[in-house]
């Protein structure tokens, strides 16, 4: 299992093809075997580009006007988001989004990272083989199912609890919390099991206790590891939708508590879409244009750090 | 209304290029007519729509064509003669008196304000309707209710249920914009049913024993208030026709109003059938 989360991300110094002085030996068969498939995979891994590529020239060609007319600053900055009244600022959906990942961290990272451990250091193979399954499963339910779950169970008990109509931050950090920690868990996992076993050892052989080796041994180690599944963690907490959308209560303003409606990047363009024309639709593919870039954001910061790891390894 | 005007051109244009298509004769042919053309009101659009596709089943060979573009766009397209018939949410215009239409209301459609059953308040004025749902009153126990944050439950404004509460209720003035947002008339119901402070509002028709619906200026929302006209929260669904209707246009609209589609279609979309009022 271990081994296939790694074969995801193979290191860029290794060619997966022979080199071409070894297929010199080898039947022309065989050759244009190899050089055909060789342009299938390029094919696919083109395609992806593309994907992107397309997207990206497409949402930014849609959303670019809306940046002409109100300015890049006041689109940013604008504390009022009300397209129909001509109002297109969208600060208070940025400061929501980054609230919702933010509680959703807080709560589901530490959560995730002493799943990992867990299921590395301290479970026995049998207790594994039962709880990685099932921290698997939670990545594998789709949000709308966690949104549906918010909305008709957590919700109304939230309601009945704290007062108000259950809706807002608290709810949605609940949720993402649960809808994180499988990502976060996974690498993290993978990151502590890549400690080279002989470091445990050692840490052993110096009398450290278990907990001693995981705290101040293991953790470190697996630093880089750990703080890239953060950041996948951050990318899906902040990208999700369906789930948030349904539980958030889509109030455009930034909440006065953690048990009030707000609205977010993602959500505002599910709540929108449908009636928005002119302008408003605009200003929703600009919208689009922010969440890209945030993500583009942390597929960056991951690429930095880890480069920054390794220069450090 | 919410799509604009040039859209909404576009689409009668659309609508009239496809009639013509379809159907070689002229509108004055009225008698061998095989084809009409419906446009107007989204609120209106679910009846206009189920109705017109259980026609063509009764009646085949005649084609109806309803398109959802706005009330004004609606109008303005059977005033000149693109569709025949304009369904619209609202009453006419003045402006609009001089066009020569000949209005046929359809259904009412009355809105209820709507608590938690458990909310001592059974009543409010409009005026008190307003300032809650603009956010000036803040706690029921302002309106003389227990002392309880008043939870508000608003509509997306793609609704219609919202844009007629709106200018009914609020005029001119805002909504709070601190207000939860639901997509719709299910999700309003069901979250005003489980939490104790909120409040909302639907259409009449989707009123049941989940929730509470408020009095307003003293009068009960139900269909007996809304057919003497007391309820003031209700408007009349039109279709409107040049001149008085004939052909299979008279034959649809009669068809809208037959029991059988006022007590399923009409009641189904959670309006009330025109039987039901009279005012």
């Amino acid at each position: 299992m271990a081994d296939n989360k790694q074969a995801q991300a193979p290191e860029p110094d290794v060619t997966p093809y022979a080199s071409d002085s070894s297929l010199s030996t080898i039947s022309k068969a065989t050759y244009f075997k190899e050089a055909a498939l060789r342009n299938l995979f390029l094919l696919c891994a083109c395609v992806a580009v593309a994907g992107v590529g397309l997207i990206f020239l497409f949402v930014g060609l849609k959303g670019w006007p809306i940046f002409e007319k109100v300015g890049v600053w006041q689109f940013l900055t604008g504390a009022t988001w009300y397209p129909t009244k001509g109002s297109f600022g969208i600060l208070p959906l940025i400061v929501n989004s980054l609230l919702a990942m933010a509680g959703a961290l807080v709560l589901g990272a530490p959560l995730a990272i002493g799943t990992a451990v867990f299921l590395s250091e301290v479970a026995s193979p049998r207790l594994r083989e039962l709880v990685r399954p099932a921290v698997e499963l939670l990545a594998g339910i789709p949000s709308v199912v966690y949104g549906f779950f918010g909305l008709v169970l957590l919700r109304p008990i939230i309601a009945r609890l704290f007062g108000g109509l259950g809706f807002g931050l608290f709810t949605v950090w609940l949720i993402l919390a649960v809808m994180i920690l499988p990502t976060i868990a996974a690498l993290t996992e993978d990151a502590l099991r890549s400690v080279p076993e002989g470091i445990r050892e050692a840490s052993y052989a110096m009398g450290a206790t278990k907990w001693q080796t995981i705290w101040r041994v293991l953790l470190p180690a697996a630093k880089i590891g750990i703080i890239d599944a953060i950041i996948l963690g951050m990318g899906r907490a902040i990208g999700e939708t369906m789930a948030v959308v349904m539980v958030a209560g889509n109030a455009r303003v930034i909440p006065d508590g953690i048990f009030k409606p707000f609205l977010t990047l993602t959500t505002v363009i599910v709540m929108d879409m449908p009636y928005a024309s002119g302008d408003h639709r605009t200003a929703l593919f600009g919208v689009a244009i922010i969440l890209f870039i945030i993500s583009m954001l942390f597929v960056a910061s991951i690429r930095v750090i880890s480069r920054f790891g390794k220069e450090m390894g | 209304m919410r799509i604009s005007r040039s859209a909404a051109c576009l689409a009668v244009a659309i609508a009239a290029v496809c009639l013509s298509g379809l159907s070689g004769c002229t509108k004055a042919d009225g008698a061998s007519q095989t084809s009409l053309t419906v446009t107007g009101s989204t609120t209106v659009l679910p009846i206009a729509e189920v109705a017109a596709e259980d026609f063509q089943t009764a009646n085949p060979g005649k084609r109806v064509l309803v398109a959802g573009v706005g009330s004004s766009a609606g109008i303005e397209s059977v005033a000149n003669g693109t569709s025949d018939i304009g369904t619209s949410s609202r009453d006419l215009k003045p402006e609009e008196l001089t066009l020569g239409l000949v209005d046929t209301k359809i259904a009412l459609d009355a809105i209820a304000v709507i608590v938690n059953p458990s909310n001592p308040v059974t009543g409010l004025t409009k005026a008190q309707v307003s300032d809650i749902f603009q956010g000036k009153i803040k706690n029921w126990k302002e309106v003389g209710g227990p002392d309880l944050e008043i939870g508000l439950v608003n509509r997306d404004e793609a609704s219609g249920t919202r844009e007629a509460f709106s200018k009914f209720v609020l005029g001119k003035a805002d909504f709070d914009p601190t207000a939860a947002v639901l997509p719709g008339t299910g999700q309003v119901r069901s979250v005003v049913a489980q939490a104790a402070g909120a409040v909302g509002y639907i259409s009449l028709g989707f009123v049941d024993s989940t929730v509470k619906a408020l009095d307003v200026d003293g009068i009960p929302a139900n269909e007996k208030t809304v057919a003497d006209g007391t309820y003031p929260l209700w408007r009349n669904l039109h279709f409107f026709t040049k001149g008085e209707p004939k052909g299979l246009v008279k034959a649809y609209i009669d068809y809208v109003l037959s029991d059988e589609i006022q007590n399923t279609i009409v009641r189904d979309a959670g309006f009330l059938p025109i039987t039901a009022g009279g005012k």
